[in-house]
């Protein structure tokens, strides 16, 4: 039976952000740019709408005269994200292996 | 990257791509705070059995304290000029290996404090520290030269009870030259040659 994928989760940009942020402590705004790649635009809209679902905290402070954005993925974000590779393995039929 | 659904496959080759490049920052620009922190100490030992063997005044030894100031002050301008060149990110190694050092660091200014009032020997128990610092660091990250240093460091904190006199100072810089500042730059240019 195949568990259905979340959908917040399964788009491009936001799955990237958060494999990102799964694998390190925290980032900032400028790394996940480097790293995925997206417009500032793009990628300020994905976050913020990781951050209504409870996925990641985003705080915002100062480096000297720039602000800095820093996100990190919450225990919530992590458990949706387990969910979501556990549905992929069934999907692809490597639950198991 | 946009804003678009995937394929299960593509999914999870995109997870594995975006944790594999995060993983790849961990070791980058890693040798930095052996350096700041060996070079610090390797100077100010030069600078302490300088004084203390020209003059053969012990208050001389208060310059000591002169390691945690120029290492704190080369430690803060090294992060920062990081984070304005690059993004920034911390990654669950970069933080257990930061609170081994503010363990380390605290417990070397404690004792360092200690011998101001009482005398004993600081420079062993010292030896000790970083070399206890340097090998969970290099045990921590996975890099052989570290881990070797670190020993070599532990090892030579027997050499100054041995040796009488000044020239267990002069003792400490080398053997922190070596634990420290030598694998500080075989990490660099390990990073370096990543990138190239």
């Amino acid at each position: 039976m195949f568990k259905e994928l979340n959908p917040l989760l399964h788009s491009e940009l936001r799955l990237g952000i958060m494999s990102i942020l799964i694998s390190v402590e925290e980032a900032d705004f400028v790394y996940i740019r480097e790293k995925t790649g997206a417009t500032a635009g793009n990628i300020s809209v994905q976050i913020e709408k990781l951050s209504e679902a409870g996925y990641i905290e985003i705080n915002k402070g100062f480096l000297g005269k720039r602000t800095r954005t820093v996100c990190k993925i919450t225990q919530k974000g992590v458990n949706a994200f387990e969910e979501y590779v556990e549905a992929l393995k069934s999907y692809l039929d490597i639950k198991g292996r | 990257m946009e804003e678009k659904n995937l394929t299960e496959k593509a999914s999870l080759e995109l997870i594995s791509q975006m944790i594999t490049n995060s993983r790849r920052k961990l070791e980058d620009g890693n040798g930095i705070p052996f350096l700041i922190w060996g070079y610090a100490t390797f100077f100010v030992s030069l600078l302490v059995y300088y004084f203390v063997n020209a003059t053969g005044d012990y208050h001389y030894n208060i310059l000591w304290f002169l390691i945690p100031v120029i290492g704190s002050i080369g430690m803060f301008i090294s992060e920062k000029s990081r984070a304005k060149h690059a993004g920034h990110v911390r990654n669950y190694i970069e933080r257990v290996i930061g609170n081994i050092w503010l363990v380390i660091g605290i417990a070397a200014l404690l004792t360092s404090v200690g011998a101001s009032f009482v005398r004993f020997p600081v420079l062993p128990l010292m030896l000790l520290l970083l070399g206890i610092g340097t090998t969970i660091t290099g045990l921590t990250i996975k890099f052989k030269p570290v881990i070797i240093s670190g020993f070599i460091g532990m090892a030579s904190c027997v050499v100054p009870f041995v040796l009488e006199g000044n020239g267990q100072i002069l003792v400490f810089g080398v053997v922190c030259l070596i634990m420290m500042v030598i694998p500080g730059h075989i990490l660099n240019y390990q990073g370096r040659k990543r990138h190239v």
